[in-house]
């Protein structure tokens, strides 16, 4: 009996103690990798992000700020110059963790499955994309060190110094353009924004590098012309096909559209409407419906004013009912399958009408102006077949406003600040840079800007306490983390 | 339905009663001692059977027993007697005093019975009428307040809540540190089930919960690492053992039925709004129904004027304040316990069945909870040599609409808490239009209605668990055996989740299903040995090895936008997700230990185990997977070893040191992983890291290390006692998720180098200041201080940062060389002489400018104390209980909102003259005074509202806990009727605070149980609870 209770002890000891527990603590629900092809999507997902930072950083700070939109909700911040912090920093708290900690390793991996240049092209244009809206918006942001928790041990990032981003954004544009070619490059499908055709890669490329230097027409004007000319002569987006977007789907929503689907408090901003009111322009019933009924009857559009609350609203106009205001026309614009737009021709036509009348470079001034109203009134058919807008009535816009080469810079500006509508992030970026349309400041009680547009957005708050040296580097750089400083190129 | 099962089955119950009764013949008596002075719950016992009773209050006893029967009477601290009945019917007898029987037995780990004086370090254990008098659904808040060095927060999750036990200190920084749960020597899993978060949810309950107060024989508290090490690193915490009834010692058949009755309300005491200004902004009331639908929160209006105002719905009311909303709102809740119980003990076997309802109506309209379980505990001799025990519960719990805490999305207490005064509460209800959909009365739409988020918002946990053991002891000598023994706790939940069609943040409404499935089994086999080797020298000897197993697994279903209205299924909605969630661990363990003894006055215990950890294990790991931890206790009697002075009736030095390991909590954390999106974009699969922490591979156990050392003394007869315990322990290499940016693409990174360390000491004083034949007064006072400090968390002295609130300004912290668990946050910018600095803004507005974020306070207080009395006059007896914390910190979350809403007092002044504010200016460094015109009060409160500094306070509190008053029926009373005992008792709680620092919230409410503890932020509030506690026995 003893043996027995001995071996049984043994048994027990020895045999059970650990056997099978490294097979045991491997996840059977987790692959150890997956392919280089599903991270590239994924990463064209996390572009476009989700309904949190479009909605916040997106809508409520900068559609508002620019005036495409307004509201008397009070946390609608960017309506009225106040501040919070949580919607400030939401782009940067959503790219990193997502678009930028998945681009960084799946670079990791096409280094290391010493894959196919083209394809490390792509994907280097993805991560100069992220970082241009990341940098624009903030100023200097972890780049170099940025994503690399696993890949390099780099848990608190330095912050660059946008001059430094900026050249290091363009410089990889230049490689990244020279790296492609033509047909299609080893992603094939997953590369679901452009099917894996390497030329319209090329003009992506170019057109960014086109953008990018453009905006440092402020600090750098020489640099800015050399960086358009070279991005013209590597050759730019040459029709509405060459849009940079995102087609979503049902199981992957446009995040724009989803904030219409759960807030009913935007209005069109008055400026914009005006706008569009005065140009007679064609894209106003498409744009722009009434809260109330759905209207697009150009009577009954009316432009909310920015910057003030219901007492307010009813003290100034007398109406008290916001429904009777224009909305964005969510029969066009909200369904969940909609485009993201990143780039598009319009706005490189727009460029290149600016650079000729810089420069005297990209071609002439006009055909440019006229093929980028054109372009930004037909690319609105990716949203909706019903958004389609007749030639002639295209021409008869062109014939009522016409390229005005007095005044080219703010009317081309002004065009690009209404093409770019729902692409809030360009639209701010763009409006700082050429200071147009010339946007009258609201001057809400308590704002927190002293009745100025905000120049930037503010740092994640955890940031400082968090990754407090890097935090404070970025701060003596480039000034106090507050609305009102200036980024690097805004100077 | 429930209650006529009940009925039925103590029907059944009396009629069996009837039947057994009948054959035994009656003996009653008087035990008292040699003075004559009667002694209360002598125990007296038929020889040779299980059947027992003990004496009354008056030292009288009843007893049924054989006409030939000898009856043992014996009581603590007293001679042993036995005396032959013979036929009497009147046995009264003396008992002689007993210094040298000054001790008892007590449950210590793996459920073995030990003499107190053996014991090398600190035990408390709690008897099951402490915990059955005065019930809470959770059986362990019971314990709050009597035990020193044991820290019960309760905190504000509901009455399904969960409840955070943290014994001498937390010692792990990222880890669990609530205790081991052994319940009938398994342990339980206490997994929390889910709680709030800054952006809200509910309480999903914990484990421990499950257990039925009325089936609770004894709680034993191992607070040592000592008392532990037989558990292994599961226990670093300390463990809690929890002993159920069994049939033992029961007179033949029996049953026995309790009942309780609660009744909650809120304590609106707590709350002290402003209610002389309403609704409005910038010191204008709504002009229309818009204007109040965007004013909504904020009191910034005029002072009340009685004039016509428009509301939310439209309606113009005066302007006027209306009453307490907080009490309106909330309902009175109820919670009925009953079970009924039977018992038996015969030749070779005993058991007890219990069954019990527990239904809750919580405070909040509409929710509350049921709790049926069934238990059943056998004991049976298989043979001479063979006994084999069964114990078995199964306990079903259905929660319905747990409270929404925290972020304000469907959370009804942000309302009723933030209201403005001129608007009556009862205005919002019902909470849906016609058509379903919520009426909203601001234009935030994260603000929910509170009667949608109560009747329209649907939250449902189906919980069922069946925890059972059972242990086979084969005997080979006397002073040889072998025990095996096997437990399972299955745990399933499934639990659904409604946001409704119509809500203002969602308005297509979403359903989530889950259901979760917990398996643990853990077995042992243990061959133990027990021999006098001389006369005075003896040997108590152990080995055995225990494995453990868990296996957790989560499927999740959902569906978003519901396609019809109304029907709130998942095939209703347009679209779908489901996946799932599964982990495994194990531990594997050998161990040992070793008593030595002299003379029965000294002791000393040596014990040893290894544990290997699967979740430290991985294929191509180089470093180890498992580690091997000693214990070392001495006890020493000095006064059995020595000559004492007559007033010392017991003295025991005791001490030991003792290391225990423990590896990762959670599997998979060593290598990266990826994962796959549930949805193809356009087709295209997607997938990216899944770990949101950064991996390490080369994890290896932590370790806690403790000396202790304490003294117990007994004096005047006992009616004197000391017990005072001092200790010192440190955990290395703590696994800990360090804080990095999140521009790292990870939210933390795991590091196994942080050290902790608690100190601290405990006391227990208890006396008998009156002790006489009628009345009788014991006081007792505990207390205990712990000091823990974070050492280290990783090379670069990283912050570990725990949870943050809503307000996102403040943060619980663990920071190296400071205090376990700080409130980080916010800052007033001051400048050299300590004056606040503003940046005056266009308007002239002076804005507290927000200085770094520094620590504000600890959120776990470092004193806790108990106080209680207990009186007997008679057959009635009365027990009260104050209980006492001191030195901690809370943030309030409530006080922010209040203050930036304009419904705190202290934002009373200046709204008619404005408010003189002087400070530093930040742009000239110079100081200035100013006057902030009233309608300017919005802007200035709301930039201190951004200063968590002015938000955190004291969280001390010292608070009359507990009152019960019960009265037992006189023996003679229950002569002609069936029953044997009854006990009715008037209970009360949570009547008021003799002192409280923080202004309108409880300082106990925080709204999550987890490590961060600190942070309030609109949990339930607090209640008062009156009940009625009735026990029978026959």
């Amino acid at each position: 009996m003893k043996k027995v209770i001995l071996l049984l002890m043994m048994a027990l000891f020895i045999g059970a103690c650990d056997d099978g527990f490294d097979e045991l603590n491997v996840n059977p629900t987790k692959p150890a990798a997956i392919a280089a092809a599903n991270k590239l999507t994924a990463v064209q997902k996390f572009i476009s992000s989700e309904r949190y930072d479009n909605w916040r950083a997106g809508m409520i700070y900068q559609s508002t700020m620019m005036q495409h939109i307004a509201t008397t909700a009070g946390y609608w911040d960017g309506d009225k110059y106040t501040w919070n912090r949580g919607y400030a920093s939401s782009l940067m708290d959503r790219y990193y963790t997502g678009a930028i900690k998945t681009v960084e390793d799946l670079i990791f991996q096409l280094d290391n499955e010493e894959a196919p240049d083209e394809m490390k092209a792509i994907a280097r244009i993805l991560r100069v994309f992220a970082y241009s809206r990341l940098t624009d918006l903030h100023g200097d942001v972890p780049y170099s060190e940025a994503g690399k928790a696993v890949i390099e041990g780099i848990f608190l990032p330095k912050y660059d110094q946008q001059s430094e981003i900026y050249a290091d954004m363009l410089k990889e544009l230049e490689e990244s353009a020279a790296a492609l070619s033509s047909g299609t490059s080893n992603f094939g499908a997953a590369d679901v924004m452009y099917g894996g055709d390497q030329a319209k890669w090329k003009r992506l490329a170019n057109s960014l590098m086109l953008r990018l230097g453009l905006r440092l027409i402020k600090v750098d004007a020489a640099a800015s012309q050399a960086w358009a000319t070279k991005a013209i002569a590597g050759g730019v987006m040459t029709s509405n096909d060459d849009i940079f977007y995102l087609q979503h789907d049902g199981n992957n929503r446009n995040g724009i559209s989803e904030v219409f689907a759960a807030d009913g408090n935007p209005r069109m901003s008055k400026t914009f409407i005006d706008f569009l009111q005065n140009g007679n322009d064609p894209r106003l019933p498409i744009l722009a419906a009434r809260r109330s009924d759905g209207s697009t009857a150009a009577a009954d559009l009316i432009g909310f004013p920015n910057g003030l609350n219901t007492v307010m609203l009813t003290a100034m106009t007398g109406e008290e009912n916001t429904d009777n205001y224009a909305e964005p026309n969510r029969a066009i614009l909200a369904a969940f399958e909609a485009p993201m737009v990143f780039q598009t021709y319009a706005e490189v036509s727009f460029m290149l009408a600016e650079a000729n009348v810089r420069w005297g470079i990209g071609g002439d001034a006009e055909t440019n102006y006229n093929n980028g109203v054109t372009a930004a009134m037909q690319q609105l058919t990716l949203w909706s077949a019903d958004a389609a807008i007749a030639d002639a009535d295209i021409a008869a816009y062109l014939a009522a406003n016409p390229y005005d080469a007095a005044n080219a810079i703010e009317q081309i500006a002004t065009q690009y600040w209404a093409a770019t509508f729902l692409n809030e992030y360009e639209t701010f970026a763009n409006w700082r840079r050429t200071g147009f349309p010339t946007l009258v400041p609201v001057n809400f009680p308590g704002n927190e800007t002293g009745g100025t547009i905000p120049r930037r957005l503010t740092y994640t708050e955890n940031e400082a306490a968090v990754n407090a040296d890097n935090y404070q580097a970025a701060i003596s750089n480039q000034g106090p983390d507050i609305l009102t400083t200036r980024v690097w190129w805004d100077q | 339905m429930n209650k006529k099962i009940l009925s039925f089955l103590t029907l059944v119950s009396l009629l069996f009663f009837q039947g057994v009764t009948a054959q035994n013949s009656t003996v009653t008596g008087t035990v008292s001692d040699d003075s004559g002075v009667p002694l209360p719950g002598a125990n007296v016992v038929e020889k040779g059977t299980s059947n027992g009773t003990s004496a009354d209050f008056d030292g009288n006893y009843t007893i049924n027993v054989g006409s030939n029967a000898t009856l043992i009477f014996s009581s603590l601290g007293y001679t042993t007697r036995e005396v032959a009945v013979n036929g009497q019917s009147t046995v009264s007898i003396t008992l002689a005093e007993d210094a040298s029987q000054l001790d008892e037995v007590v449950v210590t780990a793996l459920g073995i019975k030990k003499s107190t004086k053996a014991l090398g370090y600190s035990l408390t254990e709690v008897g099951g009428e402490e915990i059955a008098t005065v019930k809470t659904p959770n059986a362990i808040n019971s314990l709050q307040g009597k035990i020193a060095g044991v820290s019960i927060s309760q905190n504000s999750t509901g009455a399904s809540g969960s409840s955070r036990v943290v014994i001498r200190g937390a010692s792990s920084l990222s880890g669990n540190n609530q205790p081991l749960y052994v319940v009938d020597g398994i342990p339980i899993s206490n997994d929390n089930n889910g709680s709030a978060s800054l952006w809200g949810g509910s309480d999903g309950g914990d484990g421990i919960s499950s257990i039925n107060p009325d089936d609770i024989e004894s709680i034993s508290v191992l607070k040592g690492g000592a008392a532990s090490a037989l558990y292994g690193s599961r226990a670093s915490g300390g463990v809690i053992i929890i002993t159920t009834k069994t049939g033992q010692g029961s007179e033949g058949f029996g049953v026995e039925v309790s009942s309780q009755v609660t009744f909650d309300r809120v304590d609106t005491s707590l709350q002290d709004f402003q209610t002389e200004y309403g609704q409005g902004l910038r010191g204008v009331a709504p002009a229309n129904t818009a204007g109040a639908l965007e004013a909504g929160f904020n009191s910034w209006g005029p002072a009340f004027n009685g004039s016509s105002v428009p509301q939310w719905d439209g309606v113009s009311r005066p302007y006027d304040y209306t009453g307490n909303n907080v009490d309106r709102f909330y309902r009175t809740g109820t919670t009925f316990i009953n079970t009924v119980a039977l018992t038996d003990a015969k030749e070779g076997l005993t058991y007890r069945f219990s069954v019990s309802d527990l239904t809750n109506e919580d405070i909040i309209p509409n929710s509350g909870f049921n709790r049926k379980s069934i238990s059943l505990n056998t004991t049976a001799v298989l043979g001479k040599k063979l006994t084999q025990q069964v114990n078995a519960k199964y306990i079903i719990q259905k929660v319905n609409n747990a409270a929404r805490l925290s972020d304000s999305p469907g959370n009804a207490n942000v309302v009723a808490g933030l209201i403005p005064g001129n608007v009556n509460i009862n205005t919002l209800n019902p909470g849906a239009d016609e058509n379903g959909a919520e009426r909203q009365f601001t234009d935030n739409v994260f603000v929910t209605n509170p009667y949608f988020a109560a009747f329209n918002f649907r939250r449902q946990d189906i919980r069922n668990r069946i925890i059972a053991s059972t242990s086979l002891r084969y005997e080979f000598t006397d002073w040889l055996s072998l025990t095996g023994r096997v437990g399972i706790d299955n745990d399933v939940i499934k639990r659904v989740g409604v946001t409704p069609f119509g809500t203002g943040f969602q308005p297509l409404g979403s359903i989530s299903e889950q259901e979760r499935r917990t398996n643990q089994v853990d077995a042992d086999l243990i061959l133990a040995a027990n021999r006098d080797i001389t006369d005075k020298f003896s040997i108590s000897a152990l080995v055995g090895a225990n494995s453990n197993h868990r296996k957790f697994e989560t499927l999740n279903l959902g569906g978003g936008e519901f396609i019809v209205p109304g029907l709130e299924d998942l095939g209703n909605t347009v679209t779908q997700s489901r996946s799932r969630g599964y982990s495994e661990r194990k531990i594997g363990s050998i161990y040992g230990s070793l008593e030595l003894s002299y003379d029965r006055w000294a002791y000393v215990t040596f014990t040893g185990r290894n544990d290997w950890f699967s979740t430290l294990s991985f294929p191509g790991k180089t470093t180890p997977n498992d580690d091997f931890y000693p214990s070392v206790n001495a006890s020493l009697v000095l006064s059995d070893a020595l000559e004492m002075p007559e007033i010392i009736d017991f003295l025991k030095l005791r001490g030991g040191y003792s290391e225990v390991a423990g590896g990762a909590q959670d599997p998979y954390t060593l290598g990266l992983t990826y994962q796959i999106f549930g949805n193809p974009l356009q087709g295209q699969p997607t997938g990216n890291i899944s770990n949101g922490s950064v991996p390490n591979a080369n994890l290896v156990a932590f370790s806690k290390s403790e000396t202790e050392i304490g003294l117990d003394l007994r004096m005047f007869k006992n009616r004197l006692s000391f017990d005072l315990a001092y200790y010192s322990n440190e955990t290395t290499n703590d696994i800990v998720n360090v804080a990095t940016s999140g521009f790292s693409g990870f939210n933390g990174a795991s590091a196994n180098l942080g050290k902790v360390s608690n100190k601290g000491f405990e006391f227990l004083v208890s006396g008998t200041p009156i002790q006489t034949a009628n009345f009788s007064w014991n006081v007792s006072l505990n207390g205990a201080y712990n000091e823990g400090l974070v050492v280290a968390t990783d090379d670069a002295d990283s912050d570990v940062n725990l949870d943050e609130p809503r307000t996102r300004n403040v943060r619980i912290t663990h920071r190296v060389g400071e205090r376990y668990g700080t409130i980080v946050g916010v800052s007033y910018e001051r400048d050299a002489n300590g004056a606040i600095k503003y940046d005056i803004d266009a308007e002239g507005v002076p804005r507290a400018v927000e200085g770094e974020r520094k620590i504000l306070g600890e959120g776990v207080p470092p004193v806790t104390m108990g106080f209680t009395n207990s009186f007997r006059y008679k057959n009635f007896n009365m027990n009260m209980l104050i209980d006492a914390k001191f030195g901690g910190q809370i943030f309030s979350g409530t006080n922010t909102l209040l203050y930036g809403n304009g419904l705190h007092k202290n934002t009373l002044e200046g709204r008619e003259t404005g408010l003189t504010v002087s400070g530093i200016d930040n742009a000239t460094d110079l100081p200035f005074t100013t006057t902030v015109a009233p309608e300017d009060l919005q802007t200035y409160w709301g930039e201190i509202n951004d200063i968590a500094e002015e938000f955190v306070e004291d969280s001390d509190y010292i608070k009359f806990r507990q009152i019960s008053l019960g009265y037992t029926l006189p023996a003679k009373a229950l002569e002609n009727v069936f029953l044997t005992n009854v006990n009715i008792s008037l209970i009360a709680s949570n009547l008021f605070y003799i002192s409280r620092s923080i202004d309108n919230i409880d300082p106990e409410s925080a709204y999550a149980t987890g490590n961060s503890q600190g942070l309030e932020y609109f949990g339930l509030p607090a209640t008062r609870n009156y009940g009625l506690t009735v026990s029978l026995k026959f």
